[in-house]
């Protein structure tokens, strides 16, 4: 399956095939060992810190959300001084990772170029920045850890809590794992006498409901463990940034402010008459024999017009819904089936997370460059630009 | 006892409201079953244009799912917020 090609006529027993066995015979005993459970699916960022309070914005949180994209940028910056520390070395063949990277710009270059034709020095930024970030963005998705190693809190009523065990610990710093979610309402908990008594605080008093400890999937197979452990919620240090709304639409917004932009660095004020389409308005005014249709396209116009501003605000919605709606279920697919089938099943949906971060990435930044090359194309044929548009279609 | 039955029906019908938000995917799956026969009728009658056909085809297929995916979106909001 994993196996390389042999490309030698005697098979190697090479390292990496036992290497690999290792990792699967790992993975059964830790799946048998440590049962996954399913996390809680929440939509909104969790906060890790904060609030801070800033002049003009008001209240801030460090989300996870946040701090996965700064380590997006730190990758990027990193991929970056890579390439520059490469090029430096005056090869004129760029080998290893550096080469790779050009390859994927120089691709997205000759992508840029077919289609935007004498713009492609504009857009080719916004749609390589867009590509590499959103691409590293989801990829992150991939990487063990992200959305699965945080910090454990007190519960909050209403958000799932959690029995833990201690693995080890390194100092004064406990290493726990997750074994079984309990519903957690904030009140005593009559499965659990004595882990509930420890959080029957005052700060959840308000919010005290008949409390009952939902076991879910009761398998106990930590059963004496859980003697000494107490209930706490857990927040992910790192999660992927796509499912957080805020950078889609952030993304969106400037994808679509940036295309205007550039639509009236093109085409000058006359890019608006995209939206306020009132040139055949004003001549029905003026001419003399008019037809029927001369009195019905003036109104039609200004209703296309009208059209054009919806499908600027229809673009930043689809936008951003799509890389979110795409990233978030397939953030919720990996943890379902990691929850039902922990071992081997996983690595075939990572394989289509590949694709799928891939494929949405290519897709935000090519409907970006679409657009804008959309954008710098005079609306009207009897328009003074119409020689600009011949010439970027030659 | 009446209003626990009540919670339990509301919870159902979220769940059954999830599901028919779903159905929305049926129109993205059919157009992008005929967006990939398309192009793959095309790219066998010119395997030159293949470049060209592979960019476009992703392109409308993207405009094909977002339908699905806002389907997904909602049966997501239906499921988890609320």
């Amino acid at each position: 399956m994993t196996d390389a090609k042999p490309t030698r006529q005697k098979r190697r027993w090479g390292f990496y095939r036992w290497l690999i066995v290792l990792i699967i015979i790992g993975n059964v005993y830790a799946a048998r060992a440590f049962a996954p459970i399913m996390p809680h699916v929440q939509v909104p960022a969790e906060p890790l810190a904060g609030p801070f309070t800033l002049p003009l914005i008001g209240e801030l949180y460090l989300t996870n959300t946040l701090s996965s994209l700064l380590v997006a940028d730190l990758i990027l910056i990193l991929m970056a001084l890579s390439v520059r520390l490469a090029t430096r070395k005056g090869e004129l063949v760029l080998g290893g990772f550096a080469g790779a990277i050009e390859a994927l710009v120089e691709g997205i270059y000759n992508l840029v170029e077919s289609t935007a034709g004498k713009w492609t020095r504009q857009i080719f930024p916004w749609m390589a920045t867009i590509v590499l970030l959103v691409l590293v963005v989801n990829w992150m998705e991939l990487i063990p850890g992200v959305d699965s190693i945080g910090s454990f809190h007190e519960p909050h009523a209403g958000l799932p809590a959690y029995e833990t065990q201690t693995l080890f610990s390194i100092g004064d710093f406990d290493v726990s794992t997750v074994t079984e979610e309990v519903e957690f309402e904030g009140g005593h908990d009559e499965g659990h006498a004595d882990s509930g008594e420890l959080h029957s605080d005052e700060t959840h008093s308000d919010e005290v409901m008949a409390g009952e400890a939902h076991e879910t999937e009761a398998e106990h197979s930590e059963g004496e463990h859980m003697e000494g452990s107490s209930l706490v919620g857990f927040t992910p240090w790192i999660r992927v940034t796509s499912t957080d709304l805020n950078f889609t639409v952030a993304l969106a917004l400037i994808s679509v402010v940036v295309t205007q932009i550039i639509g009236l660095r093109a085409l000058g004020p006359g890019y608006f008459s995209k939206f306020f389409a009132f040139r055949n308005f004003g001549r029905m005014w003026v001419s003399e024999n008019l037809g029927p249709f001369d009195v019905m396209m003036p109104f039609l116009d200004i209703f296309v017009g009208l059209l054009e501003f919806i499908a600027e605000i229809a673009k930043i919605i689809s936008f951003s819904f799509r890389l979110f709606g795409n990233i978030f279920a397939g953030s919720v697919l990996l943890f379902v089936i990691g929850s039902l089938v922990p071992v081997l099943v996983q690595s075939g949906f990572l394989l289509l997370e590949v694709m799928v971060g891939l494929i949405q990435a290519l897709v935000f930044g090519m409907l970006t460059m679409v657009f804008m090359t959309m954008a710098t194309q005079s609306h009207d044929d009897h328009d003074d630009h119409g020689e600009e548009r011949a010439e970027a279609h030659a | 006892m009446e209003e626990a039955a009540a919670l339990a029906i509301a919870n159902g019908l979220k769940f059954l409201g999830a599901g028919l938000a779903m159905v929305g995917t049926l129109g993205a799956g059919l157009g992008i079953g005929i967006l990939g026969s398309g192009a793959v009728q095309g790219i066998a009658r010119n395997p030159d244009a293949a470049g060209a056909i592979q960019i476009n085809m992703i392109l409308a297929i993207a405009f094909a799912e977002a339908v699905a995916i806002y389907a997904l979106v909602v049966a997501m909001l239906i499921l988890f917020v609320g």
